[in-house]
């Protein structure tokens, strides 16, 4: 059986490496299963464990939790959707970020493969729901002619397919956050 | 392109992770320290066979598990005069519990804090152990007590008395967000232990103990833990109080009854298990707006060698071999899950008997959220090695059948069908029903009724409600 072990254990160290070394998601302590009580029965009702209870020592920081879930009032729009948009968008450099007003707005980007063009994108995030009409995005792209920008127009799935992106991210961001209750 | 820019980011990120065992790292905020708890209150109807026995035995006899492989004896009943008892079937049942619950962030991203869970749940409460110590149900123990260092791109380290990754910690497949868990819940607060009529194939079952986990962050949807523990003993250092070693001593590699030791006994907090290992492989993600977890894991151990016979160490249990996978699907407020265990193990996670069968256990359950209310029902199927089928000589080293026909299988199944309704965030209402039976031919599993019961069942009907803080 010893075999077996340092098998697995390889196997296991293998991963730790992979995790370390490629596109890695950290795990939250709350997408494990436990057996404590106080939280089983917390995320049965819909309470928050990282939340509840009193704070003895050092600063409470559920309401920033609150406020980064949307449930409070500090962001007024959906978690889920906003997370998604700012990972889907992720790839270019960030501009501004507004979590209240929900507009993400992204600077200018040119693909490594494509000297000639560079792309700009903008997304209203406009519900505190998480539904598929809930995202907007725009993009913009500029092409080099003679050494100036010139704006061109992009396709028009562009944007619907970036939008897609953001929804299906978003749909991946709820189910992990509900998955073992 | 995307691609590669995400690579070159993780490159980054490794260099960066490497970074963060830099002694300047400071921490950005204090940490928080947070009380917490729960308490819940039952009330319960049960009828159960065992429910009547003849009185005439000593509460100072050392009471132990009947119906394992191990575990000290049972306090058989002894007729004195035809007369009997009954147990009542109604009861109350209260379980509270506190958590102080640590955590911080450090300016490099780390995250830290730690766990210290404090019970009041001593099953039977005052079962006499060692014949002169008494313990009281509501006397606190400690349940979870642990350290854990989290990095985003690097993982997760828990240190100190918690589940293991298959232990609780990743599994799918076992459906228990309802009610109180159905056949996995709370109902055997509600029933005596004749029978030793217990779910302890659920993976919570496996014990706490000091332990080392390690869990990897998710990439591609999947992430990787593996955990050990040197021995079964809580909080380390088990019982070790003198240089003679005996069953007493969670580090002694070999000790007198060994054999008896495996399950746990003398308050749950010992047995012969010895190099605990566990490793798990999860993957989640979704297909088609269907949430999907499934997770596939091994346990395995050593044991404790037998000196009951002089100048001999004798390997007389098997080590814990035992395999696990388990899918679960979510959708549209329905969730339904199946997990399949085998290997060499009892029904108490204990080390079998050498030459003992293999047990396993089939679990499937399906729960459905509306709203504030949930409902769901789940079931348990398992095959186990049956009540001392053969015995070990430990003078020869021979294993010795039994000579009753049929004693080598124990079958066990429950079913729970349960309900819960949510008031407020961390307050619910709980009704419940659990079946459970078991059935060992030639073997009394209800010792106070004439004859041989090859059969023992427990019906528990919960009524109540419990808050969480």
């Amino acid at each position: 059986m010893s075999h077996i072990r340092k098998n697995a254990l390889a196997l296991t160290a293998v991963a730790a490496l992979l995790a370390a070394c490629s596109n890695s998601r950290f795990v939250g302590n709350e997408e494990y299963g436990t057996d404590n009580q106080r939280e089983l029965i917390l995320r049965q009702t819909g309470g928050d464990p990282s939340a509840s209870g009193l704070v003895v020592f050092g600063v409470d920081r559920s309401r920033q939790n609150q406020a980064a879930a949307g449930g409070g009032s500090g962001m007024t729009v959906n978690a889920f959707l906003w997370r998604a948009t700012l990972d889907t968008l992720s790839f270019m450099p960030l501009a501004s970020a507004d979590p209240f007003g929900g507009v993400i707005i992204t600077d200018w980007y040119t693909p490594p493969a494509a000297d000639g063009e560079r792309f700009k994108a903008t997304a209203y995030v406009t519900t505190r729901q998480l539904r598929s009409d809930g995202v907007r995005v725009q993009v913009f792209r500029q092409v080099n002619q003679r050494g100036a920008w010139v704006d061109a127009p992009t396709s028009a799935a562009t944007n619907s397919e970036l939008e897609d992106r953001v929804l299906a991210r978003a749909r991946e961001l709820r189910s992990q956050s509900a998955g073992l209750r | 392109m995307r691609k590669i820019l995400l690579g070159t980011t993780a490159v980054v990120s490794a260099v960066v992770g490497a970074a963060v065992m830099a002694p300047e790292a400071s921490a950005q905020q204090a940490p928080t320290v947070r009380i917490g708890g729960s308490i819940q209150a039952y009330w319960g109807y049960i009828q159960q066979s065992g429910q009547q026995s003849d009185p005439g035995w000593s509460p100072t006899t050392p009471i132990g598990v009947p119906g394992g492989t191990g575990g000290g004896a049972a306090s058989a009943p002894t007729g004195v005069n035809g007369s009997f008892g009954r147990l009542g079937k109604h009861d109350f049942v209260t379980i509270p519990q506190f958590s102080v619950i640590v955590t911080g962030k450090l300016a490099n991203g780390i995250t830290y804090g730690g766990n210290i869970d404090l019970t009041f749940n001593n099953q039977e409460g005052r079962a006499v152990i060692n014949r002169n110590v008494g313990v009281s149900r509501s006397a606190p123990a400690v349940d979870e007590a642990y350290v854990f260092i989290a990095h985003p791109r690097l993982g997760q380290v828990r240190f100190g008395d918690e589940d293991g990754v298959m232990g609780g910690l990743m599994n799918s497949g076992w459906i228990t967000g309802f009610g109180t868990g159905g056949v996995f819940g709370v109902w055997e607060n509600f029933q005596t232990r004749q029978n030793a009529n217990r779910t302890q194939t659920a993976p919570g079952g496996l014990g706490d103990n000091s332990k080392i986990v390690y869990m990897t962050p998710q990439f591609f949807g999947f992430d990787f833990g593996a955990s050990y523990a040197p021995n079964f003993g809580s909080m380390g250092q088990h019982g070790c109080i003198s240089d003679a070693v005996n069953t007493f001593c969670d580090r002694a590699y070999a000790f007198r009854g060994a054999t008896d030791a495996a399950i746990p006994v003398r308050g749950g907090e010992l047995a012969a298990r010895r190099n605990e290992w566990q490793v798990a492989a999860r993957w989640r993600g979704n297909l088609a707006g269907v949430g999907l977890s499934a997770t596939a894991g091994y346990i395995g151990s050593g044991t404790a060698l037998d000196m009951t016979q002089t100048n001999r160490q004798v390997r007389t249990l098997n080590g814990l071999d035992v395999w696990q996978v388990g899918v679960q699907a979510s959708y549209m407020g329905f969730t339904a899950g199946a997990s399949y265990l085998w290997g060499d193990l009892n029904y108490f996670w204990g080390n079998t008997i050498r030459g003992s069968r293999t047990g396993e256990q089939l679990t499937a359950g399906l729960s459905y959220t509306a709203g504030p209310l949930t409902v769901g029902a789940n079931f348990m199927s398992g095959l186990f090695e049956g009540n001392a089928p053969s015995t070990f000589d430990v003078n020869t080293g021979n294993v010795t059948q039994n000579a009753t026909a049929g004693r080598s299988r124990m079958r066990r199944w429950g079913l729970g069908v349960g309900a819960n309704y949510t008031l407020a965030p961390g307050l619910s209402l709980i009704a419940e029903y659990v079946h459970h039976s078991i059935r060992e031919q030639g073997t009394d599993q209800d010792v106070g009724r004439a004859g041989a019961q090859n059969r023992g069942f427990a019906n528990v009907f919960i009524l109540g409600t419990r808050l969480a803080f």
